[in-house]
């Protein structure tokens, strides 16, 4: 499972922790995570100096998290004309170049034009879920990585990952 | 504090000076200074409705304020305004 995240997940999932651990940690074993080279820039090498930028730099160090770069731009042109970040348009076309990737991303007009560019594209509470579905992590341990995040999210986004996982019970 | 120069409306130093002459307590500059941290919390707030309402993405939001994503976040998170702007809101 290839999954390629944004910067905004990437720092929420180096940031937050479930007992004692990064959230990054309980995904790193359980599929391929892959950055863009500025992304990694943004998160690792820019954000060096805080506590998040080091946790993501020693798992990119370690080949927890994998650079990848990227085999030209597909969509340079549809891009040009919304308001995307660099990051966001790279993870994309990084996305576009990788065997059934999932993109990561917890911001609106970047999920909106993946989506539109046939990209299969998940928010992170949503991935956290799946993996507590595919009994990857427990449902326990899926809720307590959802109460963690819950400050980055809108409250209906986090009452749905909730529900989903109370259903599982 | 970082000193610089800048140009200033000729308007704004009047201002500055008349609330200085009616003896308001406080120095030009500190005006100046407060005057300038308004519009930068002005532009922050124009700019967040439009990524709220989703015409800007979060990693544009922050070039525009000459901010990294995580100096953005600092600061909205010092605003208490939610960081991702996929709305779900629970109906009451």
């Amino acid at each position: 499972m290839n999954v390629i995240f944004d910067a905004g997940p990437l720092i929420t999932a180096c940031k937050f922790k479930v007992q004692g651990k990064p959230i990054i940690d309980y995904l790193s074993d359980k599929c391929r995570i892959m950055i863009a080279e500025s992304v990694e820039e943004e998160v690792a090498i820019l954000g060096a100096r805080y506590a998040d930028g080091i946790v993501a730099g020693k798992r990119i160090v370690k080949g927890e998290i994998q650079v990848s770069p990227l085999n030209g731009y597909q969509w340079q042109q549809i891009m040009a004309n919304y308001a995307l970040g660099k990051g966001e348009k790279d993870s994309m076309e990084l996305c576009g170049q990788t065997d059934s990737g999932i993109l990561i991303t917890d911001d609106y007009l970047a999920f909106i034009v993946a989506v539109r560019l046939g990209l299969k594209t998940r928010m992170m509470p949503d991935l956290i879920v799946d993996f507590a579905e595919m009994n990857k992590l427990t449902v326990e341990v899926a809720a307590s990585i959802i109460k963690a995040i819950q400050p980055r999210y809108q409250v209906g986004v986090i009452e749905h990952n909730l529900t989903r996982l109370r259903e599982m019970k | 504090m970082v000193k610089v120069i800048v140009s200033v409306k000729e308007e704004i130093i009047k201002a500055a000076e008349r609330r200085k002459a009616k003896g308001l307590d406080e120095e030009i500059s500190q005006f100046l200074a407060e005057l300038i941290d308004l519009g930068f919390e002005h532009r922050l707030l124009q700019l967040y409705k439009r990524f709220e309402s989703g015409e800007i993405s979060l990693e544009f939001f922050a070039m525009e304020m000459g901010l990294n994503i995580r100096g953005l976040y600092a600061i909205l998170e010092e605003f208490g305004l939610p960081t991702s702007n996929i709305k779900a809101q629970i109906s009451v």
